[in-house]
């Protein structure tokens, strides 16, 4: 019986080693392929400025908590108070404006931040991920002309036109205004 | 009565008109309904396996599987998911979740068609997206085909977020077929015995917590063996799930009761797994070392589950490396015991990957 037992375990730890030789194989794979990734972080250099929240002026809302734009943005949720649909426009990498937002509302990098959409979509929650706009004028024209619409710009970008949205309470020149 | 039909005819060649020439007629300005916008994603995965385990090992190609979501306007969208599986034979093809569903507002979204049952998290987080996880498998008690849990549902939802906006509520209520006569599946073609299966989930993402999501759920059916016995089937699960990588913590508990319809005891089986992971940060920022354990015990006498030895003990430790954006490697030791066999030792190391926009539709979700 002993002897059985002893064969079983010798028997364990043979197959154990050559187990444990194989996930070593398989890191050592891992770990010839670069380290280099394609994707720096999005303006990580630039110097804080802070980000102005616009949207389509047509849009019933003029202040919103923050935890409510952060589950815009997250796509949590989709519809104005008035039952319209929400289209987020999301500057493309890489620009100051979206590394402050990524920060501050998403708290993720950009590798999070585009995982987080595909299986947002994969889950069959949103239909769609963002639309990407280019530069702060295309921005801006595209949120005051599509319905619905929301952004974000550098304060300094912000038009005479424009609807920017305070958050608790603060528009982006006022004291402890969260996104800057 | 004509003149109806002829406006339906003449509407339904105007609709056929492609839009530029509709917008050069200057006399008549049809107001054309929007094409459907289409996008697809695709996933794949390619595994080495090597185990004592009496399975084939080698290089295993996984699950091909494609995703299609069509919007026919911001409202009505179409999700779709459909997987090829390799076999010893050829490749198996599967309809995994084939939904149309109408969104009324943010509260109420209406839906039909074959989905992920929504019970615990993993089934409805991950779906059969592999690079989407961060292990090379799910956890047994809701690996493809598992028997323990019906992971899918064909009939109705409702779902939406409820007014706390703090807690970040959401519910999904369903009724369906529930299990087919093969408990592994759905009822696809009807329901097998005329008793409708529904479910009731909740979950919160409470916005003082970000990352988190809580749930619990429940499931009613009654399942009927093609031959064997019958047994009405309550399912509650619960899960804590924590998903900002530094760290990832995910843990999911159910609980099986199955009463015999011709008379006898509850039997109560249980299976749950914790998962904890930690994505490294600086240089290493792309590797992610990851552990996992898991139990599932069957009920004495479950006149469903028993038979089917169905109980298992396992646990995993790995390392994934995201490589790429959109593609991971993954090396995977696991130890483990299924009911009828002794303990065995495995190591898998699996390549999985996405493309997350085959051309389709207005946007591009690999650079939003």
């Amino acid at each position: 019986m002993m002897e059985k037992q002893r064969v079983s375990r010798y028997g364990v730890r043979a197959v154990l080693a050559r187990s444990l030789v194989h996930v070593m194989l398989g890191c050592a794979l891992m770990l010839c392929i670069p380290f280099g990734h394609a994707d720096a972080q999005a303006g990580g250099s630039a110097a804080r400025q802070a980000v102005a929240i616009v949207v389509n002026p047509h849009t019933a809302v003029t202040d919103i908590s923050f935890a409510e734009l952060r589950r815009i943005f997250l796509g949590q949720q989709q519809f104005w108070p008035d039952r319209s649909k929400i289209t987020l426009l999301v500057r493309a990498p890489v620009a100051p404006e979206r590394a402050v937002v990524l920060d501050l509302i998403y708290r993720m990098d950009e590798d999070q931040f585009r995982q987080y959409w595909i299986g947002k979509m994969f889950r069959a929650e949103v239909a769609g991920g963002p639309k990407i706009v280019y530069s702060s004028d295309m921005a801006i024209n595209l949120v005051d002309n599509v319905p619905g619409s929301i952004t974000f710009v550098l304060a300094s970008a912000v038009t005479p036109n424009s609807k920017v949205l305070r958050i608790d309470g603060k528009l982006p020149s006022d004291p402890g205004y969260p996104l800057k | 009565m004509r003149k109806p039909l002829a406006a339906a005819v003449v509407s339904m060649f105007l609709a056929s008109v492609p839009r530029a020439r509709a917008q050069d007629t200057t006399s008549v300005q049809p107001v054309l309904p929007p094409m459907p916008v289409v996008r697809a994603m695709l996933f794949g995965d390619a595994t080495y396996v090597a185990t004592d385990r009496k399975i084939p090992s080698g290089f295993q190609l996984g699950q091909m599987v494609g995703h299609v979501i069509v919007s026919f306007n911001d409202r009505l969208n179409y999700f779709g998911e459909f997987s090829a599986t390799a076999q010893s034979t050829g490749y198996a093809f599967e309809v995994e979740r084939s939904i149309l569903r109408y969104d009324f507002s943010d509260a109420v979204k209406l839906s039909v068609g074959r989905y992920h049952t929504p019970i615990g998290y993993w089934n409805t987080a991950f779906h059969h997206g592999t690079w989407l996880q961060t292990t090379v498998s799910r956890p047994e008690m809701i690996k493809f085909g598992s028997q323990l849990i019906p992971t899918h549902f064909v009939g109705a939802f409702a779902e939406g977020n409820l007014p706390v906006d703090e807690l970040g509520l959401q519910y999904m209520a369903g009724v369906g077929n529930g299990r087919g006569s093969v408990i592994s599946r759905a009822g696809d073609a009807g329901d097998v015995n005329g008793n409708r299966a529904w479910t009731l989930a909740l979950s919160a993402r409470p916005s003082a917590l970000f990352g988190m999501q809580i749930g619990a759920d429940y499931y009613r059916d009654r399942v009927s063996e093609a031959s064997g016995p019958s047994a009405t089937e309550g399912i509650s699960s619960a899960y804590v799930a924590w998903q900002r990588e530094r760290p990832e913590f995910i843990a999911e508990y159910a609980m099986i009761d199955h009463t015999p319809i011709a008379g006898g005891a509850t039997t109560r089986s249980h299976a749950g797994y914790v998962q904890l992971a930690y994505r490294l940060t600086g240089d290493a920022r792309q590797f992610k070392p990851y552990v996992r354990v898991e139990r599932t015990t069957i009920g004495r006498g479950d006149v469903i589950f028993a038979p089917l030895s169905l109980g298992y003990d396992g646990g995993i430790a790995g390392l994934r490396y995201d490589f790429t954006s959109f593609a991971a490697l993954k090396a995977e030791y696991r130890r483990e015991r299924f009911e009828t066999y002794d303990w065995s030792n495995g190591a898998y190391v699996q390549a999985s990957f996405t493309v997350p926009n085959l051309g389709g539709g207005d946007h591009n979700p690999a650079q939003p």
